[in-house]
């Protein structure tokens, strides 16, 4: 039996019960113990400068014709670029999925929109959110929606500054035969906390190719459903942890294989120095019915420091009998080996470092298709890792 | 050029010494074979003198050009001019070889106070020296050494030697592995660097590879230590009556 606990501060200003570590799912993450301020939700807006200096430092500014920019979690219209988006201003409703930060969101009284990509949509969309709410406490709530054999490529940035929480809940759908390329980059606050929830839902031939780096936020928990719903779906979801300090980053994966044929990669690549710590729990559940699923896991820690620590917990739940599924999780430093090779070559021992650390994330860059952003992701990884 | 005198080296963690009281002169344009037994200690000289970790100094000295060698970390051994081919070459999963030779390059001419090469001008150095060693443009698109055969690793090290121009190079039994072909094809790649300004200790257990590159001198290392040093005629020598002689003489 479990005992009621104290309410934390926040709780109380937020009117939630905080998931506790008892729970299975957030045993690695303690946001109760985060979360011991009094948070409030946000109220009226930032100042100007604030937001136009942080707006900023989002990386993407170059690439993209098309910009929806959130501020404090309110949509601001006057900072986006929305010529040619098919948008409507209404928020979704609750997603149906039992989860604590949904919770979170929905008692925020998240704002939102509904992003419709109809046909072949070949420029970047972004959306941005720059925070900048001292103690206070953001929600989100977007929809996004590819039509049938429709594509589009999204971007969405995180930044801010100060000790805050964000709350961004996203639901995907897919349509038929649609193509949706979606990178996440989170560079929230050193001080800030991330909450996010991703669904994405998957029709028949589909491909999904989504891709997160984690390199903001002391605090990031990061859950994403992923459903598939029609058979000769494709998901590709991967992650970059570049993380130092005391940062700590957990993401929870679960994909639902509910039919057959279809395919789902997750790879992971985690990169973890001084005290920092990153989690990966993925769950794959495979149904009874859904055979010839192809189901693939992955997560690889590079820990810098002796006091950086990974955790990953691979679930594999199949109830189909002709399936191939797997897992495989590494963690080790950085190799002497590879290290001398380098220098012996004449590669310093911080440039040497730095090319095999970049090298080993590396691999979820690669999957990218956009090389402009494909090479601002390499920029930030080689500025966010240099010791001063 | 190379002076390494009385080199005394065991592991770190071990106290089993495995070079005793090692002595050897490189003067420039030379090549000198060291030739030994499984054992005797070559490889161990190869990393002492480029500087791996794992290795202490106990007594002697290595200094090259005037300057103590021991002193300097192993990318500054090699922005003065040292080069070590390895034994097992390393590979290295997602550095493209071309990235890893412009990054190598430009890193030392940087040390050396030298103008770094343009992309063009880098593109074209390269390929010329890959040509020669029948290098192909996928195979340094591809990660270093990461699926290269034997062989190609080989040619890979060369390749990095002609690139980076040392002048002083180590070879750490560069035959093993090579069938006769790639045997030739890497032994002329290094024959085409041969010259007055540069040295070569080639480090090998077998005869065969000095057939290719004709060395000036031959030493045998045994036990840690030159036992006996010669011609090129020595290699000869060992081939027929093997290590056994001087074997018996370190004991």
């Amino acid at each position: 039996m479990s005992t009621a606990l104290a309410k934390t501060s926040a709780e109380e200003a937020l009117g939630v019960s905080l998931p506790d570590r008892r729970m299975e799912e957030w045993r690695w993450t303690d946001l109760r113990a985060r979360l011991n301020k009094a948070y409030a939700p946000v109220v009226g807006s930032a100042n100007a400068a604030d937001i136009d200096r942080l707006l900023a430092t989002a990386p993407f500014a170059k690439l993209t014709n098309h910009r929806v920019v959130f501020v404090n979690g309110k949509f601001d219209a006057r900072r986006s670029i929305l010529a040619g988006l098919d948008f409507s201003g209404s928020v979704a409703p609750r997603p149906t999925v039992d989860d604590p930060v949904i919770d979170i969101n929905s008692s925020l009284k998240p704002e939102g929109l509904t992003l419709r990509f109809d046909g072949q949509t070949t420029e970047l969309v972004e959306i941005v959110h720059v925070a900048v709410a001292p103690l206070k406490a953001m929600a989100i709530r977007n929809r996004i929606e590819v039509a049938e054999g429709a594509s589009a490529s999204i971007i969405e940035t995180f930044v801010g500054e100060g000790d805050y929480v964000m709350n961004a809940v996203t639901e995907i759908s897919v349509g038929k035969g649609a193509r949706l390329d979606r990178l996440k980059v989170e560079r929230d606050a050193a001080e800030s906390t991330h909450l996010s929830h991703v669904i994405y839902e998957l029709a028949e031939n589909s491909r999904l190719n989504d891709i997160t780096l984690t390199n903001g936020a002391v605090l990031n928990r990061q859950n994403g459903n992923c459903n598939f719903n029609g058979p000769h779906a494709e998901a590709k979801i991967s992650g970059a942890y570049l993380l130092k300090g005391k940062q700590h980053a957990d993401t929870r994966l679960v994909i639902n294989h509910a039919v057959p044929n279809c395919t789902s990669r997750e790879m992971f690549k985690i990169v973890l120095d001084d005290n920092a710590r990153g989690i990966f729990q993925g769950k794959v559940v495979v149904a009874r019915d859904a055979q010839k699923t192809d189901g693939k896991q992955s997560s690889h820690a590079l820990l810098l420091s002796e006091n950086a620590e990974f955790d990953a917990k691979p679930e594999l739940e199949i109830y189909a009998d002709d399936v191939v599924c797997g897992h495989g999780a590494t963690a080790g430093d950085i190799n002497h080996d590879h290290m001398f090779y380098l220098q012996s070559r004449g590669i310093p021992e911080a440039e040497a470092k730095s090319l095999l650390i970049a090298a080993f994330v590396g691999e979820v860059f690669d999957l990218v298709a956009d090389e402009g952003a494909q090479a601002a992701l390499v920029d930030i990884a080689a500025q966010r890792l240099v010791k001063a | 050029m190379l002076k390494i005198e009385n080199l005394h080296v065991k592991l770190e963690n071990e106290n089993r010494e495995i070079l005793k009281g090692l002595s050897l002169t490189v003067k420039p344009g030379e090549v000198h074979a060291i030739m030994g037994p499984n054992g005797s200690g070559k490889s161990t000289l190869s990393y002492v003198l480029a500087g791996r970790e794992g290795y202490e100094v106990t007594e002697g000295s290595v200094t090259y050009n005037g300057e103590d060698m021991l002193a300097l970390e192993p990318h500054q051994r090699a922005a003065k001019g040292l080069f070590l081919a390895f034994q097992y070459p390393i590979e290295i999963p997602g550095v493209q070889t071309m990235q890893f030779l412009k990054v190598s390059l430009n890193a030392q001419r940087k040390a050396r106070g030298e103008k770094e090469l343009s992309i063009p001008e880098f593109m074209r150095f390269v390929k010329e020296r890959a040509a020669k060693l029948n290098i192909s443009q996928d195979m340094l698109k591809r990660p270093v050494n990461v699926g290269f055969s034997g062989g190609e690793k080989k040619r890979a090290e060369i390749l990095q030697m002609a690139v980076l121009e040392p002048s002083l190079c180590v070879l750490d039994e560069t035959d093993s592995g090579l069938d006769i072909d790639a045997l030739k094809v890497v032994s002329e790649g290094v024959n085409a660097l041969r010259s007055p300004e540069r040295a070569m200790i080639v480090i090998t257990h077998y005869q065969r590879l000095l057939d290719h590159i004709v060395p000036d001198f031959v030493h045998v290392l045994s036990d840690g230590k030159i036992v006996k040093s010669g011609g090129k005629e020595l290699a000869l020598e060992l081939e027929a009556n093997g290590y056994a002689d001087f074997a018996g003489k370190a004991a």
